[in-house]
């Protein structure tokens, strides 16, 4: 093909040229937030040692992380149960509610019947549950997993839908003009259309899933950062209470991190922009 | 076809279609449709009856709400006649079928899909081999000036960049008819003129079928062979004229005494199927 039709091609080709500063104001905004945070933590280690505060009142920062310097093989081993708990509560909450959005987004009976008692669910203060899901499934690992999940999935169900739902119409009525199938059309354009919704879901729902799994613990664990944490305060161990809630921040972060992973992945091969 | 590669469908296709050149590739047959609304039912189109014949472009011309998307829905299988029939090269259009290339007014792109697999949308929804259609993929894209492009998502392009995407994936599959509703009426005045040009000339080359819904008087005029002219309530056919102007055709035939006495013919059709109530206004086409 020689010569081509049409001449206004050479718009919007932009290429974002890095803006002087840039570097300067990307280092600015990782600086702030480590300074200011540092900052908070010199204040409260000043505020003990200066203002003589007893360590089981408030333990000072130097010495819970001199604790968890010393005693990691104890906080491993309770770590461990409360990130395998909450990392299984949050991958079952993500694969119901994401099913639970296909069946409302293709079953009209299940979004009339389904999505307002959904809604309603939402509105019970779901932690006062905790107690009858140790009734119902015991004190194991099964009771803080399904508690897990219960808590968690809401979010992945109500994102998911809405993501289904977000597709262009005349996206949708271009597939029908192709005779393309409901299969067709959910891996193509759905499917994709929906995972920035998704992982927005996805990203509530882990830390709810953690949530849930500490509430589990608080009740009944015999092991778990959970039950380390109201072990150590009825002992007024407070040091050990403050260590365990600086690993559990840690298991979160791991757990969320590896979330803004996947999503980093899917955002790489479903990017709108050029790789 | 000119230089371009033709699917591989097309090939095996050949000798039926010649045999049946003579009769009209499409006829839509005393149809009308009606929507049930919540104030009673809604006649969109009270009785429309129109032949297409192989090669021909054919424009719907009217205002908003005249029935000319539904009747070109109605054509494509997206919609069902309430009465009457249509029926494409001999068979009965009563759901979507392969053989049509269909473009709306946006452009309904993949935003996380490259150009080049936008365009080869369709070979994949239809599950015909990728491979073999990339060639013809780039080739329509060349067609069209943006052989440049192939790698770079929607979001880098310009509406009328986009557009031109969107007729290149309505062709790739070589489909027996292109249907257009209002597909630039979402640009700016300059690429529309743009866009009326390259359309043009895409359908000198390949000698598709088309069929053009638009509200814009000079566009209809410009484009087709026949203009049909909707209007009235219910809405009807109400005006069925060929364009006399040669081809190749360029917008300077729009400076021409002949354009302009048939935009105005066109103008004062619309005018009266619409009851006078536009009679007020004089001057341009649009």
């Amino acid at each position: 093909m020689a010569n081509a039709i049409g001449t206004e091609t050479g718009a919007m080709v932009a290429t974002p040229a890095a803006e002087p500063g840039a570097g300067l104001s990307n280092a600015r905004a990782i600086l702030l937030p480590i300074g200011l945070a540092l900052l908070a933590l010199g204040l409260w280690q000043a505020a003990c040692v200066i203002g003589h505060i007893p360590p089981v009142i408030l333990p000072s920062p130097l010495s819970t992380f001199r604790y968890i310097g010393e005693r990691w093989d104890i906080l491993l081993t309770h770590a461990i149960p409360t990130t395998v708990e909450s990392a299984l509560g949050f991958v079952l909450a993500s694969v119901l509610g994401i099913a639970l959005a296909v069946v409302i987004t293709y079953s009209r009976l299940a979004r009339e019947a389904l999505y307002p008692n959904l809604v309603f669910f939402q509105l019970i203060p779901k932690i006062a549950l905790a107690p009858l899901f140790i009734i119902w499934l015991g004190i194991g690992t099964q009771s803080r997993v399904a508690f897990s999940v219960f808590i968690a999935f809401f979010p992945v169900v109500i994102a998911t839908s809405a993501g289904f739902a977000s597709v262009d119409r005349g996206m949708l009525r271009l597939c029908r003009s192709l005779t393309a199938t409901e299969r067709q059309i959910f891996l193509h354009v759905r499917f994709p259309a929906a995972l920035p919704y998704i992982f927005s879901g996805m990203k509530v729902a882990v830390t709810l899933a953690i949530i849930g799994v500490i509430i589990g613990e608080f009740i009944t664990a015999q092991a778990g950062l959970g039950y380390l944490i109201i072990f150590a305060t009825a002992r007024a161990d407070t040091e050990v209470s403050m260590a365990a809630i600086v690993v559990l921040c840690l298991c979160g972060l791991l757990l969320y991190g590896l979330v803004a992973l996947g999503e980093a992945v899917a955002n790489r091969i479903y990017a709108a922009e050029a790789s | 076809m000119a230089a371009l590669a033709p699917s591989p469908a097309a090939a095996a296709a050949g000798t039926k279609s010649a045999a049946s050149a003579a009769m009209p590739l499409v006829r839509i047959a005393d149809v009308e449709k009606v929507y049930g609304g919540r104030q009673g039912p809604v006649r969109a189109v009270a009785s429309a009856s129109l032949d297409v014949a192989r090669g021909e472009f054919v424009s719907l011309l009217g205002p908003s709400g005249c029935g000319k998307s539904t009747l070109l829905m109605m054509i494509a299988g997206l919609e069902r006649p309430t009465r009457g029939a249509i029926s494409l090269d001999g068979s009965p259009v009563v759901t979507p079928r392969r053989d049509i290339g269909i473009i709306f007014q946006d452009a309904t792109l993949l935003p996380w899909k490259t150009v080049e697999e936008n365009v080869l949308f369709p070979v994949r929804i239809l599950k015909l081999p990728v491979e073999r259609y990339r060639e013809r993929a780039r080739e329509l894209l060349a067609m069209v000036g943006l052989d440049g492009f192939l790698r770079h998502k929607p979001a880098q392009l310009s509406g009328g960049m986009r557009q031109r995407v969107a007729i290149c994936r309505a062709l790739i599959h070589d489909p027996a008819i292109l249907l257009m509703d209002e597909p630039f009426s979402a640009l700016d005045a300059i690429t529309r003129d743009q866009m009326n040009v390259t359309l043009s000339e895409i359908m000198e080359r390949t000698g598709k079928t088309v069929i053009f819904v638009t509200h814009s008087i000079r566009e209809a005029a410009f484009l087709s062979d026949r203009v049909v002219v909707m209007g009235g309530r219910p809405s009807r056919i109400i005006l069925d004229e060929p364009m006399p102007f040669g081809r190749p055709r360029r917008l300077d035939i729009e400076e021409t005494p002949a354009f302009g006495q048939m935009v105005r013919r066109l103008r004062l059709t619309i005018e009266e199927g619409h009851g006078g109530a536009m009679s007020g206004r004089t001057g341009g086409g649009e």
